[in-house]
């Protein structure tokens, strides 16, 4: 009897709109979903990894170099590759204490160092392959999936794009239109990112390289020449874009709108240069080096990942 | 005989391959462009567990290629080798290997985030596959033979164990630099053995002489790094020394060494294949061991390979209900799923669903041709996949198909026409090429809107300001030549004051359309115009002797670009226009792109773009939306594919 009594006292006192019924009231309603974030974000483990974009055209050794950073730490021979139809992400990790000191060859679990995972994922380079790609990088926080052989994957940050080139190709004249319109699709799509930002807050700042590759080869230009001739023939496209034809879906009311999007860099200037892309946040830088050969090799490219992951 | 076989993933990793000859990476890139990117041939690429045999064979310059596809693991399993030589178990081959493959390293090969697979004991199995195989040589069913040959194998004719031996050296050795040497007795060599067998020889003296003066562990020191269970020498000793013969027989034993191959634990090297090779190497004076460890390879490999056979023969089967409370408590569970997702989607699922897409495709106007390849490609690719969480079926198809669609009108090379008229009128000077004016012209059939569309693009020369000469190449039709000058009239009011100049070049009617191309061509170089337009008459797609004309147009004007212009609004028919067009200009030429006209009257039955594509492989580079001169857009695949899409 006495149970029921002290049960309906309860009832009774939380139901009178006291204060103090009030205030547990709201404290509670404002608490509950803050500790329920804190219970899940602690109780799902840390598993997206940031992740390192890797684009360019077909046979500039997108995979190779996949390949070269992964074998690096277990010393095994770089495989061979053929052109890539599907995307591919591989694990890596990184001299956290001293990024810009540490080589991929280095063993991380045998050194000791600590190591700072990211996914680098490798795009396949075809044409038709390149608009999944490109996808990705169109949010304002680009995201791709953790893992691409499982669905459902947690989303993973992308944090710097690498666009590989081959500089031994951009010598003679056909190669270089066909990447260069890659890339000029490629810090389009990052500038319009900066565009479709929503509130105040700007995207991130999305660092871009592009890696010259093949300078072992005896005709491969210099990476200062790779990026003039890429500057050129990115302003040419530029030029002829803003000449060209519209695209079909485009009504004459969209003129006015679209008028900012296709204009890649910022000031109307005659030349493009890679430092109009700062405006945008997009930070271009070229180095060269090589997979494979006895070139430079791939060690600038590391250093330039693990100061940016 | 064979030159090469690779095994790679569709990421682009070689995960494992075996050289005979050096073959240009570019063969296989190729095959994998044309075959599975582009999907140039008639069968769709992504063919799932097709035997080799049912693949068709990929040629490429002297070279053949035989393959076969893994699309659970994005494996690619391809054998190259010289088209004139015929080589009768080559599918067999291929078959097998990824039989074995699949076998031994699924487990590896599903790992997320690494593009390493550990198999470099690969090797054993696939000279085992290719010894029995040759062995068998033209026998068409090696597979039901295989147990006889295997007996004939170890029984009558043992392969001595130098020969084994010099197999085992030959992987580290450069294949290519291995010169035809003497022919040593080996009593059960064919022609590949011989080959094989040279460097075996060499080095069966070297290793004879070793036997003499050391032991038999020194001698394995020999080996080379590919041996790795080196480090484990113990283990050799328990398992196939001591109770060898009886292990031969025993099918259970081996068969639990398939999945012990990526595991760890302390009593699984023995099991190792890398540890027979050991075996074999320290004992191989020894003809009944050498026999042994060649047989026991063969057990295992025949066991991996009924196993494959089993779980075919199996997951054919299974498609029986199991009672119907299993098919009701299924139902309800796949109904569940199909709304919370997460279901693995079978092909029972997808029928429907896919009848629905393939009704929607007809409805925009895509001929059914078109349709049923696009529904049967995105089944393919669906099966077995799992939906997302909270997807249903219809959403995850309506994914799949926007991505088929796209990879299937994005064209493998973007046209700048501005950039390549620049380059073709005022070459760099270190190209070498002389300047001359670009010639296009413009194909099609009746009223579809050739002339219409050529001074469309005209207009747009114009306002780039070049210099353009358009020819009359209809010679036909009575007023075609007049409604062509009544154009050039137009243009030149219009752009006069843009810096655009425009003539015409005509010779009247009844003149041979061929010739009168040519000669403007001729007329423009000399007169120092930019571009050449060439306009032509229509024509039915099926009426040879018109069509056959077109030959002899593109070998005397030498255009650099001929448009089919296909208008919006016809069905099937479409297809067989643009294949026709397409082979008309014979063996060296074909279409360079098309123009749809009339994409304005359809709405969003802009199917034909779908059906051309599909019959050609031929891009669509620019589409008419309207009556006026500048009613000409570029092509933007991701606006065909959401109105192909767009449900209202």
């Amino acid at each position: 009897m006495s149970l029921q009594q002290t049960l309906k006292d309860l009832l009774e006192a939380s139901l009178t709109p006291s204060p103090t019924v009030i205030l547990f009231g709201l404290a509670f309603c404002l608490l509950a979903p803050i500790l329920l974030h804190f219970l899940y974000s602690t109780a799902t483990p840390y598993t997206t990894l940031p992740s390192v974009l890797l684009l360019g055209p077909p046979g500039a050794g997108k995979t190779a170099l996949t390949t070269l950073f992964e074998r690096g730490p277990l010393d095994l021979p770089l495989a061979k590759t053929h052109t890539s139809q599907v995307p591919s992400s591989i694990e890596l990790s990184i001299n956290s204490d001293d990024p810009s000191s540490a080589s991929y060859k280095t063993n991380l679990d045998e050194a000791g160092a600590t190591a700072k995972k990211f996914l680098l994922v490798d795009t396949p380079g075809h044409p038709k392959l390149r608009a999944s790609s490109l996808a990705h990088l169109n949010s304002a926080e680009p995201t791709i999936k953790s893992s691409l052989v499982s669905d459902g994957g947690a989303k993973s940050k992308i944090k710097a794009v690498v666009f590989m080139v081959d500089a031994a190709a951009l010598a003679d004249g056909d190669a270089l239109p066909s990447t260069a319109e890659y890339l000029y699709d490629v810090l389009l799509t990052l500038q319009k990112r900066f565009h479709s930002r929503n509130g105040s807050r700007a995207p991130a700042s999305m660092p871009v390289l592009v890696a010259a590759n093949k300078l072992d080869l005896f005709t491969a230009l210099p990476a200062a020449l790779v990026k003039s001739n890429l500057e050129a023939e990115l302003g040419r496209i530029r030029a002829a874009r803003s000449k060209g034809l519209l695209d079909s879906g485009v009504g004459q009311d969209d003129l006015a709108a679209g008028e900012e999007g296709d204009w890649l860099g910022g000031d109307g200037s005659e030349k493009f240069s890679f430092a109009q892309m700062m405006e945008f946040d997009v930070d271009v830088d070229v180095i060269g080096g090589s997979v494979t050969g006895d070139g430079p090799g791939a060690e600038k490219w590391w250093k330039w990942i693990g100061e940016r992951v | 005989m064979l030159d090469t076989f690779e095994i790679l993933t569709t990421s682009g990793v070689v995960l494992w391959s075996r050289t005979y000859a050096a073959v240009s990476p570019s063969v296989v890139n190729n095959f994998i462009n044309d075959i599975f990117i582009e999907e140039k041939s008639s069968v769709a690429g992504a063919k799932n567990g097709a035997s080799a045999a049912e693949n068709p064979p990929y040629k490429h310059d002297q070279h053949t290629l035989r393959w076969t596809f893994e699309k659970e693991l994005g494996i690619i399993f391809v054998a190259v080798y010289r088209s004139l030589l015929h080589i009768s178990w080559i599918d067999q081959l291929v078959d097998n290997i990824r039989a074995i493959f699949v076998g031994l390293y699924r487990d590896e090969l599903t790992k997320p985030n690494t593009t390493i697979v550990e198999c470099l004991t690969f090797d054993q199995y696939f000279d085992q596959q290719l010894r029995e195989l040759e062995q068998a040589g033209g026998k068409s069913d090696t597979r039901a033979l295989k147990s006889e040959v295997l007996s004939e194998d170890t029984g009558d004719e043992p392969p001595s164990p130098p020969n084994n031996r010099g197999q085992q050296a030959l992987r580290g050795v450069s294949p290519g630099s291995s010169p035809n040497v003497s022919r040593p007795g080996t009593p059960s060599a064919s022609h590949l053995l011989v080959a094989k067998a040279g460097p075996g020889a060499k080095l069966s003296r070297r290793a004879r002489k070793m036997q003499n003066t050391t032991s038999a562990p020194a001698s394995s020191g020999d080996e080379g790094p590919a041996r790795k269970a080196k480090a484990k020498p113990v283990k050799r000793g328990r398992k196939w020394d001591a109770d060898g013969l009886a292990d031969e027989d025993d099918g259970v034993q081996l068969d639990y060494s398939v999945p012990t191959l990526t595991s760890d634990s302390e009593a699984e090297p023995g099991a190792r294949p890398g540890a027979v090779e050991e075996v074999d190497a320290s004992t191989w004076g020894s003809q009944t061991k050498g026999k042994f460890v060649l047989r026991d390879l063969g057990d295992e490999v025949n066991s991996i390979l009924a196993d494959a056979d089993a779980k075919k023969n199996a997951a054919t089967k299974t498609d029986a209900p199991s009672g119907l409370v299993g098919t009701g408590l299924s139902a309800i569970g796949g109904l569940f799923r199909n709304v919370v997702g997460g279901k693995v989607l079978t092909k029972q699922d997808l029928d429907k669903a896919m009848k629905g897409m393939e009704e929607h495709l007809l409805k925009k106007n895509v001929a059914r041709e078109a349709a049923i390849r696009l529904c049967e490609g995105v089944e393919k690719e669906l099966v077995g996949v799992k939906t997302g969480s909270f997807e249903s079926i219809n959403a995850r198809i309506q994914k799949a198909m926007e991505a088929s669609l796209t990879k299937m009108l994005t064209p493998t090379s973007s046209l700048d026409l501005l950039r390549e008229i620049d380059a073709i009128t005022s070459p760099s000077a270190t190209s070498l090429r002389k300047a001359r004016p670009y010639v296009m012209s413009i194909v099609g059939v009746n009223g579809v809107g050739k002339s219409t569309n050529l001074s469309k693009i005209c207009f747009f020369l114009l306002q780039n300001k070049y210099k353009v000469l358009i020819a009359a190449g209809d010679t036909f039709r009575s007023g075609a030549v007049e409604q062509l000058a009544v154009h050039v009239r137009n243009l030149k009011e219009l752009t006069a004051r843009e810096g655009g100049q425009v003539e015409l070049y005509q010779k009247g009617y009844g003149k041979d359309a061929a010739t009168v191309a040519k000669d403007a061509v001729a007329y423009a170089a000399q007169e120092g115009f930019n571009v050449v337009l060439i306009d032509t008459a229509g024509r039915r797609h099926n009426d040879q002797r018109l069509m056959s004309s077109l030959e002899k147009f593109a070998k005397f004007a030498q255009p650099d670009k001929i448009l089919m212009v296909g208008e919006a609004l016809v069905g099937t028919d479409s297809v067989a226009q643009a294949r026709n067009f397409n082979a008309a200009f014979g063996s060296g030429r074909s279409l360079d792109g098309f123009i749809i006209s009339k994409c304005d009257t359809v709405g969003d039955m802009v199917g034909t773009l779908v059906s051309i594509v599909h019959a050609t492989n031929v891009p669509v580079l620019f589409v008419g939306v309207g009556q006026h001169y500048s009613d000409l857009r570029n092509f933007s695949v991701k606006w065909a594919v959401e109105k192909l899409l767009s449900s209202a």
